[in-house]
């Protein structure tokens, strides 16, 4: 069966593509048409929800949040990937790390954590009041502003890898030959190195906005009454009336404007080099970062050649000058900016009180243990647990199979096919849950945990997919042809020589796919129909009724785990890496 | 009429071949392979015998690469059939080809250490594990790796790299031994140590050998026999010393060694017996004579021709000095030996050339 499979390609990515079918591609093909009341067409939904002020409010406030956040990312992102990429590479490291970890940390953590800083019995208020400036507390949450923090917050990291994967690529002595020309150092950098970046910042922002579009959580938790995306719009109307026609408009609107976004940035920038070529390589960028970026960066010395070369750009680097005091307060900042929130919520959830403090008058393990004690969060836990393990075996088996078919196919064929396979992350969150929702409803999984599984593993399949594909893509294919000519057959071939050799990416797939269940909310609470409560699902139902101050223990918990999470990387990748230098370059 | 005259050069050698021939290991009928719209190999026909070496020569993008890979079995002819003692393998897959395959970048397998990249295919092959290491410390010595058995792939010079890629072809005792480059990522002195290896090895085992190069003095060290491709075909197949001496077209005169074409008519060369009209007249460097005009006549000047020229340069190669000698509208290379008490001649001097008029070969224009 594998070895007829094996001949054609294309047939291992049926799995995934099947799963992506059912639970998300039906639904969507059935919400568009419900969305233009097939079969009588028409396109009343639209003109509903365009003829109501309040959606387009709505509509337009959704882009311009997304918009505003996404600037702030490329102006706080950009000369801290600058400085990251022109640092020494332990500091280099270690800054990435920096940044990973925020990266990885559970986004409702992290969420919270703005919560308890700006809340009017948060951090801020509390030092103000204490110090005696101010008398009563100051409006910072539920308003524009705190929305733009706390999104601004969670985005970054996904700005800043890929920028500096772009940057760390750029040969050094492209500008080092421009100052030799007599560029100044500033025309040398605005000539040379900018042009060079920009790739990193349009997938940087094309992510950033895309993800902001789809944003639900964060405002919900964060923004006034006033500052609802669409998103959390179209929440609400599943709840109260689950017009599914209007629901449908809703939801193609805002896949529209995710749509034509793309295709303007993607247009503006296009220079004049071979068109397919430019459009493929701008499809992968915009989906194989942060973890193209990840993976590049834990791959880079994968290659004999390339450390070597990077060595010796470093060395040319071409920055004489050492940081100066600015720069060096700057990531200073950026680095507080991204790690404190963390911080505070791991020494507040130590408070001994009935509730948080900063800081803490005693220090007692009283929410650590409520936690553990509390069946309704430590079941909520081994729940995700559980689910988050199921999801990933299958999305790691269902991926790789994938990922390997489409490593084989033709390149056209390749590029449309991880087009569709990716929708699930390219698409707005609340789009794919509540196509999911429909899907799972047609199967009759509604509130249980394949129905659960299946949702999230359409999404998991996809990092896993990406993954994956980088690592088959530096892979030598002649190594299996020489397997080959060995008398290893397909499957001996694929155990013996491929897997090995791709296992790194496959543990990183894998992580990536725990992670993205472990921390799923929006999809979650369309399919989980209240009876399945999920960690992320309980925190979420906590952080709107601010009831337990247990979700900060939780919260520092799930901080902690990305520590875990680069434990493993770290294992899997750093490790392995001698054995995957190249043989043909030394 | 170019293809005609070819042909028929060709087929007299291939008579002389053919007769001094062993068996037929290897056939290849009529063979086309295309991507797309590009030919990589057109009609290519060509059989080699049990325990020939034949070294595959041509240009970049000649289709060398892909004569090989449809041996190996990594890519399927698009047209034709390919033979393996007797039997067609169109349907065989590249695992059942028993075949040892040495990969230009070698290939071995990164997460193998040398020894478990050699036992690799042995426990494809279903053979013991005690017999397996037997083989490999066999093997091993024969390529003077001993020492390096538990080292990675990474931690081996490219050298030693390239042993064991031929060590872990060799170590099943396959029929046939397929080599892509072996020896292009090795600088000048190990790659002629590495010729003078894969020759032993060669002898030594009596396998079956169709060695890609486009190193023309590799193929001339090594093979029986050279195929010289060009563009998807085969421009003309022989042994080194007949391809270098008479070399069938213009292309192949040219592309192995060097040669001097005589086309202008200011030459006059006559022929016997007489030649085609599309044939062209060529002489090596190093069957021309190079004196000063006063020189006295050689005592064998009856069968040589002469002409006059002006030397245009002089370039100084070591062993050999090498002219370029204007004569009318032409540019003749003359190779001459280095020895003590020479005459050299500077830029500008008028000379003498002449040379036997049995050096001169006529090639397909
Ligand atoms: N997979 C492929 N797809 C499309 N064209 C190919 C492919 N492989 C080879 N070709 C084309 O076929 C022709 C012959 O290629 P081949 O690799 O056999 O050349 P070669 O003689 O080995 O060259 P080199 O000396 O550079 O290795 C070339 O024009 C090449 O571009
Ligand atoms: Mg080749």
């Amino acid at each position: 069966m594998l070895q007829k499979l094996g001949r054609i390609p294309i047939g291992l990515t049926l799995p995934a593509l099947a799963i992506l079918l059912v639970v998300m591609g039906i639904p969507m093909v059935r919400l568009f048409l419900a969305s233009i009341n097939a079969p009588a067409f028409s396109l009343s939904n639209y003109q509903a929800f365009f003829s109501q002020p309040a959606n387009v409010r709505v509509l337009f406030q959704t882009i311009e949040v997304s918009a505003v956040a996404t600037a702030l990312c490329v102006i706080i992102g950009y000369p801290t990937a600058y400085l990251i990429s022109a640092a020494p590479k332990r500091l280099q490291l270690t800054l990435i790390v920096l940044v990973l970890i925020p990266y990885l940390t559970s986004f409702l953590a992290r969420t919270y954590a703005w919560v308890v800083i700006l809340g009017d019995h948060g951090l801020i208020n509390t030092l103000l009041l204490n110090g005696g400036v101010i008398s009563s507390p100051l409006p910072l949450i539920y308003n524009r502003m705190a929305v733009y923090i706390s999104m601004v917050h969670i985005m970054l990291p996904v700005m800043i890898l890929p920028l500096v994967s772009v940057m760390m690529g750029i040969d050094k002595s492209l500008v080092a030959a421009a100052r030799s020309m007599g560029a100044r150092p500033s025309a040398a950098f605005w000539r040379v190195f900018f042009p060079l970046s920009m790739p990193g910042v349009r997938s940087g922002s094309l992510l950033v906005f895309v993800i902001c579009l789809g944003f639900y959580i964060t405002p919900a938790a964060l923004g006034g009454l006033r500052d609802a995306m669409l998103s959390t719009f179209i929440a609400s109307q599943v709840q109260t009336s689950f017009n599914v026609a209007r629901l449908a408009a809703s939801a193609f609107i805002l896949l529209a404007v995710a749509g034509v976004v793309l295709s303007m940035i993607g247009l503006d920038l296009s220079d004049t080099q071979g068109r397919t070529a430019q459009r493929t390589q701008r499809a992968r960028q915009r989906r194989l970062p942060p973890f193209g970026a990840l993976r590049r960066y834990f791959g880079e010395g994968a290659d004999h050649y390339r450390a070597k070369r990077w060595m010796a750009n470093l060395y040319q680097a071409g920055r004489e000058d050492p940081w100066s005091i600015l720069e060096i307060l700057y990531i200073i900042l950026v680095m507080t900016y991204l790690l404190l929130p963390g911080v505070v919520v791991i020494i507040m959830s130590f408070s001994a009180g009935t509730y948080l403090e900063m800081p803490p008058s005693a220090i007692s393990l009283r929410w650590y243990r409520s936690f553990f004690q509390d069946p309704s969060w430590n079941g909520a836990a081994w729940t995700s647990i559980q689910i988050g393990a199921m999801v990933t075996i299958l999305s790691t088996i269902v991926g790789t199979l994938a990922a390997y078919g489409l490593s084989r196919t033709s390149s056209q064929l390749r590029g449309s096919l991880t087009m569709v396979l990716l929708a699930p992350i390219t698409f707005p969150s609340i789009v794919v849950a509540i196509a999911a929702y429909l899907g799972l409803v047609n199967l009759g999984l509604i509130g249980t945990r394949t129905g659960i599984v299946l949702s999230h593993s359409i999404g998991a399949i996809c990092y896993v997919v990406v993954i994956v594909s980088a690592t088959l893509a530096t892979f030598d294919r002649r190594l299996e042809q020489a397997a080959k000519s060995m008398r290893a057959g397909p499957l001996q071939t694929f155990m013996r020589v491929t897997l090995p050799l791709i296992r790194p990416g496959i543990i990183g797939g894998a992580v990536f796919a725990f992670i993205h269940s472990f921390d799923e909310v929006v999809i979650s609470s369309m399919v989980s129909g209240f009876s399945i409560r999920t960690l992320p699902l309980k925190m979420w139902e906590n952080m709107r009724n601010e009831i337990d101050p247990t979700i900060a223990a939780v919260a520092s918990l799930l901080m902690l785990l990305p520590i875990l999470w680069l434990g493993a990387l770290y294992i899997f990748w750093w490790r392995s890496r001698p054995q995957l230098q190249s043989v043909a370059t030394v | 009429m170019n293809v005609h005259v070819r042909n028929r050069i060709q087929s007299r050698e291939d008579q002389v071949l053919e007769s001094s021939l062993v068996p037929t290991q290897i056939e290849f009928r009529n063979v086309s392979k295309s991507y797309g719209a590009v030919a990589a190999v057109r009609d290519l026909s060509l059989s080699v015998g049990r325990g020939e070496f034949l070294t595959v020569l041509g240009p970049s993008g000649s289709g060398k690469t892909t004569t090989l890979m449809l041996l190996a079995g990594f890519e399927a002819p698009t047209k034709g059939e390919i033979l393996i003692a007797g039997k067609s393998v169109g349907s065989v897959p590249s695992y059942q080809r028993d075949q040892g395959v040495v990969f230009q970048s070698y290939a071995l397998f990164p997460h193998l250490s040398v020894r478990r990249n050699l036992e690799f295919p042995l426990e494809m092959r279903g053979i013991k594990a005690g017999e397996r290491l037997a083989r490999v410390d066999r093997i091993l010595q024969r390529v003077h790796l001993g020492e390096l058995s538990d080292r990675m792939p990474v931690q081996l010079s490219g050298g030693q790299q390239q042993r064991v890629a031929l060590a872990r072809a060799l170590i099943a005792d396959p029929p046939v031994l397929l080599l892509d480059e072996p020896l292009s990522a090795l600088d000048r002195n190990l790659r002629e140590e590495m010729q003078g290896e894969i020759k032993n090895l060669h002898q030594e085992f009596g396998i079956t050998t169709i060695c890609v190069t486009h190193d023309q003095e590799e193929a001339l060290t090594l093979s029986d026999r050279i195929v010289v491709m060009r563009a998807g075909r085969i421009e003309q197949t022989n042994t080194p010393e007949a391809l270098y001496d008479r070399p069938a077209t213009r292309f192949v005169a040219s592309f192995l060694g060097e040669a001097n074409f005589l086309e202008s008519p200011f030459f006059e060369i006559e022929s016997d017996p007489p030649q085609p009209v599309d044939t062209v007249p060529m002489i090596r460097p190093e069957r021309l004579g190079i004196t000063t005009l006063t020189a006295p006549r050689k005592p064998d000047a009856d069968r040589r021709h002469a002409v006059t020229g002006t030397v245009d340069d002089m370039i100084y190669a070591g062993p050999v000095r090498k002219y370029n000698v204007r004569v009318g509208n032409c540019v003749l290379v003359v190779r001459e030996h280095v020895t003590s008490g020479q005459h050299t001649f500077q830029r500008g001097d008028e000379v003498r050339l002449d040379w036997l008029r049995s050096d001169v070969r006529f090639v397909a224009g």
